[in-house]
């Protein structure tokens, strides 16, 4: 019965080309606008590392006097000072942490072979690699002791170990970052992220770095960040070490904490750390305040889906509304002008329900169309946005969940549409039209 | 007159079209009367004057990595080769760069850390004697610091003492106007405004407290990685540009030059998410407004043919073509002051909603006033056409079937 009626559907597209046509063009500007809208949404609020965002914890410390404000939401400051971190990172506990700080160099290998060039690089701790799923390829993470010695050795992604010594493997090789010669270590896979959520501070939608190097490097080479630095009071830094003993924010800390206890268990070493600080004459208030939020808290409290964009998407979905009413309007003349043949079949016995369930198919043909057009109608927005913001590079595009979820809403709004108009024609009574035949 | 009454009973005798019409007009004054004030919020972001003469200014990064030269001797030697290129008007090496989005900001006190006294967050370049016209921004009062008055920063010992300063920044800090001359306070450090400049924009514009405010303080700060602002003569910063790559490596080649950009292509940059959001919402209300106008044009043709009869029946009786023109002009019109009522009202609310969660200006009510008429012109032409297509229905057509 289905395939008759999606037969009697085509036939009934083909008498009235010009009102199915409209139809399926409103349909398709419709789903074409929110897809649009909705896939950059959607891949920026997406989960950028599911199978464990709900155990990493960005770390937040409030290290400012009382009554200092900051201009983050909840007034605690985003990053952390040197002090802070370097203890964190030391501490005797058995949860995997990483520090972070981002930097830059000129790379080059000495020699002309590569013409020097301007690279950030990501300093970081040994579990970093572990914590955000990042595959070795080749060679390993520096081990402990490097770690702790501010060995000079490197990880660098495929790309990068491509670009300089033109194979995947540079495992043993040695390149320069300013003039300090480096020893590879490890290869990782390319680290693919729409959103860098372990760093969101300078661009969410930056790509990750590709060079990343022991965090104590930072004090034995006096590595400046690239990122921001922020001071919540006047401090004269005339030195670098002035810098790692000031209340200067300017690193982010990462832990994986895999349960509620070991949360609590983090939380209560961390209440313990300020409470002794305070004996010291730093974390001044009454309470000790601390945050630890997961990657997907963390990337709805830093604002990385952009107002721009939600309020897009909320105008498109009122945009589809206008389409749904407008589909309405020409459904219900289309149907009610086919009234005569309806009455011809249900008095041929045809019940209720039977023609109900034709016209709805017929509507869900017409949310089809429509939705197969609408992701045409969307990829050439996201062409579009891609062709005139280029930091949307990665975003504007449409992952298979947005494909399938194109033709699902289109037909489900159509078939919401169609409701009216067919129940107003599947209750014809037969007589009325048998009359003047 | 306008024989309203039958035209209401005869709407509320078939109220589903009409009620689709009337959502329709709502919702799109709603969207439109919005989405038109955010657009024009965004056109006068993108074109607020800035200052300087952008299509004639570019930037550049300088990374040294070789370490047997001395950064201060070859900053001096850089600036000067680059004076030297034919077709420059000034070069300077700067701490940030104007409307790129990434500089430094501290705050400005009347007083010294740490008395408590007013205080205002500014954005500050650190340059030397030449920054001034490389900017190419105007002092109003006052003098550009010299030559002897830059601090070399090699060990933090010393700190300038003098510094120019923006006119918004001084009139937040002296209200009265008489702040030539006074010193004003970085933490501990007093400066003393020599200069005040006119209108000049920071690396920040979207910021609306700290974008026009700045100070330039004259002091070197000789870091590995450091940025050169280059002004040129008109139409001849393409061919500046080309050559600054050879010239920065005669002379040193341990380095790396990197980001040579327009200043005009760095606010594009900058500014490149407004424009685009500008962009898209332009695509909305024009798709909307089509989309919105063939609805009416369709329902109103799908009436005509459900009252072919009636209108056949009319015109028999001696209604004039007029007549039956005004009836479906009138009719639609009813609907359509009734879709603006409730538009307007759903225009304001919506307006309150973004203004509530997301930085967006409260909604003036001029925009919804323009869109509501604008609404009303578009609709009583998109009726015209099945209007006039009533009007000429033929009499005969109402007697041919019972």
């Amino acid at each position: 019965m289905f395939s008759h009626y999606i037969d009697l559907s085509w036939r009934s597209f083909k008498r009235t080309p010009l009102v199915s046509v409209l139809m399926v063009m409103a349909i398709a500007i419709g789903i074409g606008v929110t897809m649009t809208s909705l896939s950059v949404y959607h891949m920026m609020s997406m989960d950028p590392i599911p199978n464990k965002s709900s155990q990493l914890f960005a770390v937040q410390l409030q290290s400012m006097d009382e009554g200092e404000t900051w201009f983050s939401p909840d007034s605690i400051p985003y990053q952390l000072t040197y002090k802070d971190t370097d203890h964190l990172l030391n501490a005797d506990l058995p949860y995997k942490r990483a520090a972070l700080m981002k930097t830059g160099f000129s790379v080059h290998l000495n020699s002309d072979k590569i013409k020097p060039f301007l690279e950030t690089a990501r300093v970081t701790s040994r579990d970093a690699f572990e914590m955000f799923n990042l595959t070795f390829l080749h060679g390993g993470v520096w081990s402990l002791e490097q770690e702790q010695n501010a060995a000079p050795v490197v990880v660098i992604s495929e790309t990068m170990s491509k670009k300089l010594f033109g194979t995947d493997n540079g495992v043993g090789q040695t390149l320069y970052l300013d003039d300090l010669s480096m020893r590879v270590v490890g290869v990782i896979q390319d680290w693919q992220l729409h959103v860098k959520y372990y760093d969101p501070n300078n661009g969410a939608f930056n790509d990750p770095e590709q060079i990343f190097i022991p965090f104590s490097l930072i004090k034995a080479h006096e590595l400046n960040t690239w990122g921001n630095t922020n001071g919540w009071k006047h401090e004269p830094v005339k030195v670098f070490n002035d810098k790692l003993e000031s209340e200067k924010v300017w690193l982010q800390f990462w832990v994986q904490l895999n349960n509620d206890s070991e949360k609590q268990a983090y939380s209560d070493y961390i209440t313990n750390y300020i409470l002794d600080q305070k004996k010291l004459g730093r974390f001044t208030r009454e309470q000790p305040e601390f945050k630890l939020r997961d990657v997907n808290e963390w990337i709805i409290y830093r604002q990385v889906v952009n107002e721009d964009n939600k309020i897009m998407v909320a105008l498109s979905f009122m945009f589809l509304a206008v389409c749904l009413a407008n589909i309405l309007g020409l459904l219900l003349a289309k149907f009610l002008r086919r009234a005569p043949e309806v009455g011809v079949r249900r008095a041929l016995g045809a019940s209720k329900r039977q023609v109900f369930y034709q016209h709805i198919v017929e509507v869900g043909m017409l949310g089809l169309f429509g939705g197969v057009l609408g992701i045409l109608v969307a990829q050439l927005g996201l062409l579009g946005i891609r062709q005139s913001y280029s930091y949307y590079e990665s975003l504007a595009n449409m992952d298979i969940s947005m494909l399938m979820t194109a033709p699902i809403i289109a037909i489900s709004a159509c078939i919401l549409a169609g409701i009216y108009p067919a129940w107003l024609v599947c209750r014809t009574t037969p007589s009325t039209y048998l009359k003047t035949q | 007159m306008l024989e309203i009454k039958p035209i209401i009973n005869a709407l509320l005798r078939s109220k589903v079209g009409a009620l689709l019409l009337l959502i329709q007009i709502a919702i799109t004054t709603a969207i439109v009367s919005n989405a038109a004030f955010i657009i024009n919020d965004r056109i006068n972001y993108l074109n607020q004057p800035t200052g300087y003469e952008e299509e004639n200014i570019f930037k550049f990064n300088v990374m040294t990595f070789g370490t047997d030269v001395d950064l201060i001797q070859q900053i001096e030697l850089d600036e000067d080769r680059i004076r030297q290129l034919p077709g420059v008007v000034d070069a300077v090496q700067i701490s940030a760069i104007p409307l790129s989005g990434g500089g430094s900001s501290t705050s400005f006190r009347l007083k010294p850390v740490p008395e408590k006294s007013k205080s205002v967050n500014a954005s500050y370049f650190e340059t030397d004697e030449h920054g001034l016209n490389t900017l190419g921004v105007n002092l109003i009062a006052g003098r550009n610091f010299t030559q002897e008055e830059v601090v070399i920063n090699r060990d933090f010992t010393k700190y300038p003492n003098v510094a120019l300063a923006t006119k918004a920044l001084m009139d937040e800090l002296y209200p009265d106007g008489d702040g030539l001359g006074k010193t004003i306070y970085t933490g501990d450090k007093p400066l003393t405004i020599v200069g005040i400049i006119g209108m000049m924009k920071g690396p920040w514009l979207k910021l609306e407290e700290r974008k026009d405010k700045s100070v330039i303080i004259p002091m070197l700060d000789p870091s590995k990685l450091h940025q050169f602002l280059v002004r040129t003569e008109s139409g001849r910063r393409a061919e500046v540009m080309t050559q600054i790559e050879d010239l920065m490596h005669e002379s040193y080649a341990k380095r790396v030059i990197q980001d040579l950009t327009g200043l005009d292509k760095k606010k594009a940059d900058y500014v490149a998410e407004d424009l685009l959001m500008m962009r898209m919402l332009v695509i909305l209300i024009s798709v909307l407004v089509l989309v919105t106008a063939l609805g009416i044009f369709g329902l109103t043709l799908f009436n005509i043919n459900k009252r072919t009869k009636q209108i056949g029946t009319r015109r028999a009786l001696g209604a004039r073509k007029s007549a039956i023109i005004k009836y479906f002009v009138v009719e639609n019109s009813l609907i359509c002051i009734a879709g603006l009522v409730l538009g307007v009202c759903g225009a304001v609310f919506l307006g309150q909603q973004l203004m509530a969660h997301y930085s967006v200006p409260a909604l003036s009510y001029w925009y919804v006033a323009v869109t509501a008429v604008a609404v009303f012109a578009m609709s009583l032409l998109a009726v015209i056409g099945p209007a006039k297509r009533a009007a000429n229905i033929a009499p005969s057509i109402a007697t041919r079937t019972i």
